[in-house]
């Protein structure tokens, strides 16, 4: 509740007062080779990974691309059937997750329901057969961190759903693990809350710089929590980098379809110049911005985001323009989207702030520099 | 079905702007006419027969109102049944649920062969005491495989004595009972979401922490019911205690006392006090079981949403 609004002056002081404490923060994990089968299934091959200390790392991807099954490795909950991870030189690889002094906050939580909020956050302080008195105060801080100091004697059950995803967090971070995996956190929250709880970790983790993977299906989750983005998909990483260097220049059609570009069509290399010309199944003749090298007749996708496409009320027969009709109309709050039946074997998405509606007819425009051309990959498990 | 729908409705109205704030249910007393067969059920099969047995052992055929009950308080080798009894239904309990709570631990989670094994240790129920007893008798009597081997390894010079004692009974109300503990606990046990497990072990706790802190504790209800399913049912053996024991001496049950005194002697009205007698033991015991495990941690064995 009321998270941002209550930023006062006692809250900032325990915010220094979580930051000033020496957190030992590791320098490097590196990760080599890590692989792991499901019988005849792979669920992870290869993944390389290199994290600075105080990183905040996302492994995004659809269901089944492996990411949980990669943070599940990494917290030493499954072995590996290959490969290696290092923690500033050390392979932690044979060592039991007991020992690893890493983090973690599940996807339900996991919260211990007979042990009350203080006693669940001592947990792992206890393990570590901390002083009383030290237990107490580490606990006190970090349930003022998570700004949950009046529920500490409540058992988890009498929470709601974002207060016990914070007691999670707060469990997993007072013992100030090496580092904090985290594993669709905010996937059984509503999406107000999930909000909230976005700029809570995005806080915590700036306050505390603790070095995280964590794990989404949520490109704006993603986008907006990490320093950089490892887009998976079928247990293989397919692409490593900022946020915006992923939303921008995306490496393949998955990447860019899975951070936005809903729009797809597979088309044929027609010419190849400066940028590239494709025909597309109905004949329409495009020009985009190539993405790899192409030659004439290459099959390719050429993929647009919905906010790229113009919507014009009448063609003026310029580069990439042709009409089409609205079909359906979404009210988005900030703008619409509507869906447009064109030349195109496909339906085109596209937002705009302008007002259509059903059966307008439009001229759709692709601005060249807008849709970029991937080379073909299996389209029909693109989307 | 119909009478369900007013408390459904009911919690879904509160529930956008109240979710945080617990509210008892208002009871709808339209919903407990569907309790009314079940109802029906227990007054003809339990409270009737209960209040006729009391009445019953409440009319001696000489003497005042309570004269059933005088004597068999006022009678030393009568009032010995209740040791007797507990003798041999407290270790045998016990026993069961030392053995089944490691073994259902172990087995929470599927393993290989794991419907074999369950199968195996679901054998004795299937047995019935009688066949139980009777195996027994041969197998650990003095000239049964079990004696004859120890005296063919030298472990022992004479024949153990394991048949005709309380240890006998002790074993076989162990052997019979061990399915419905086992099942109990394992049911309950494979409940507990395996990510409390996990989260407990990412906080550095090591195995026996884990069972200790996590486990254990969210097992309490569970064991709570296992033991006073296994404490009732051996509380009123009588064929293994006949069979398998001294029936005139040690193992001399308080069933038995009962079944003597109405088809030996036929005094039924005596038989039914001895019953009631042992009928108020149980629950005692019940009631102190059930009351210590609500005093410990009584919930969702779950955590958070799932």
């Amino acid at each position: 509740m009321n998270a941002q609004a209550q930023i006062s002056g006692q809250e900032s002081s325990t915010l220094e007062a979580a930051t000033e404490r020496a957190i030992p923060r590791i320098e490097r994990l590196r990760i080599r080779g890590l692989t792991k089968r499901f019988g005849e299934m792979t669920a992870l091959q290869n993944f390389d990974l290199d994290v600075e200390g105080g990183e905040f790392i996302s492994l995004l991807g659809p269901s089944g691309c492996g990411k949980t099954t990669a943070l599940n490795c990494l917290a030493g909950l499954l072995e590996p059937d290959a490969g290696e991870i290092e923690l500033d030189g050390k392979s932690v690889v044979r060592t039991p997750p007991e020992r690893r002094r890493f983090g973690m906050v599940f996807q339900n939580y996991a919260l211990f329901p007979h042990l009350t909020v203080g006693r669940n956050v001592a947990f792992g302080l206890e393990m570590q057969r901390l002083p009383k008195a030290q237990v107490r105060e580490r606990v006190d801080r970090v349930l003022a961190l998570v700004r949950l100091q009046e529920q500490r004697d409540k058992h988890p059950a009498q929470l709601s759903g974002g207060q016990q995803q914070r007691i999670a967090i707060a469990r997993a971070i007072v013992t100030e693990p090496r580092l904090l995996l985290m594993d669709e956190p905010l996937s059984n929250l509503d999406a107000k809350l999930r909000q909230e709880m976005r700029t809570e970790i995005r806080r915590i983790h700036q306050a505390l710089g603790l070095t995280t993977i964590y794990v989404t299906h949520d490109q704006e989750e993603a986008l907006s929590l990490s320093d950089r983005i490892v887009l998976m998909r079928h247990g293989v990483i397919r692409q490593v980098g900022t946020p915006r260097e992923v939303y921008i220049e995306p490496a393949s059609a998955y990447a860019a379809n899975f951070l936005g570009a809903r729009n797809l069509l597979p088309v044929r290399i027609a010419a190849v110049a400066e940028d590239v010309q494709v025909e597309t199944r109905s004949g329409i003749v495009l020009r985009g911005t190539p993405r790899g090298s192409f030659s004439a007749g290459d099959e390719a996708i050429a993929s647009i985001r919905p906010e790229d496409v113009a919507l014009l009320a009448h063609g003026d027969g310029g580069d990439n323009t042709f009409p089409g009709a609205v079909v359906t109309v979404e009210f988005l709050g900030r703008g619409i989207e509507v869906s447009v039946r064109s030349g195109l074997a496909e339906e085109v998405v596209a937002r705009t702030d302008d007002l259509w509606r059903q059966g307008d007819s439009v001229a759709l425009r692709f601005p060249p520099e807008r849709l970029l051309v991937f080379p073909a990959e299996d389209p029909g498990e693109m989307v | 079905m119909a009478g369900g729908r007013p408390i459904a409705r009911s919690s879904r109205e509160t529930a956008p702007w109240a979710a945080n704030i617990r509210r008892r249910p208002r009871t709808d007393w339209r919903i407990l006419l569907l309790l009314s067969p079940a109802l029906f059920l227990v007054l003809a099969l339990f409270i009737y027969p209960l209040f006729y047995g009391l009445r019953l052992s409440l009319s001696p055929d000489a003497g005042g109102l309570f004269t059933n009950y005088t004597d068999f308080f006022g009678d030393a080798r009568e009032r010995a049944t209740i040791g007797n009894t507990l003798r041999l239904a407290l270790p045998a309990t016990l026993i069961n649920l030392a053995l089944a709570i490691p073994l259902a631990y172990r087995m929470r989670r599927q393993i290989r062969g794991q419907r074999l094994i369950t199968g195996l240790f679901v054998i004795p129920m299937t047995l019935g005491t009688v066949l139980l007893a009777q195996g027994m008798l041969s197998f650990f009597g003095p000239r049964g495989w079990f004696n004859k081997t120890l005296l063919f390894l030298g472990i022992s010079d004479d024949p153990i004595r394991l048949v005709h004692n309380a240890t006998g009974v002790v074993i076989s109300l162990t052997i019979a009972e061990f399915p419905v503990v086992f099942l109990l606990l394992l049911g309950f046990v494979s409940g507990i979401d395996p990510n409390l497990e996990r989260a407990a072990q990412m906080l550095g706790a090591n195995a026996w922490q884990r069972f200790r802190r996590i486990i254990l504790p969210l097992m309490i209800p569970g064991i709570a019911t296992a033991f006073a399913l296994s404490f009732v049912a051996t509380f009123a053996v009588l064929p293994s205690a006949v069979m398998l024991g001294q029936p005139a001496g040690d193992t001399r049950v308080i069933a038995l006392a009962a079944w003597q005194a109405a088809y030996e002697r036929f005094d039924y009205s005596a038989g039914a006090a001895i019953a009631i007698i042992m009928a108020g033991i149980e629950l005692l015991v019940l009631v102190i079981v059930i009351g210590g495990q609500s005093r410990l941690y009584r919930g969702p064995a779950t955590g958070g949403k799932g």
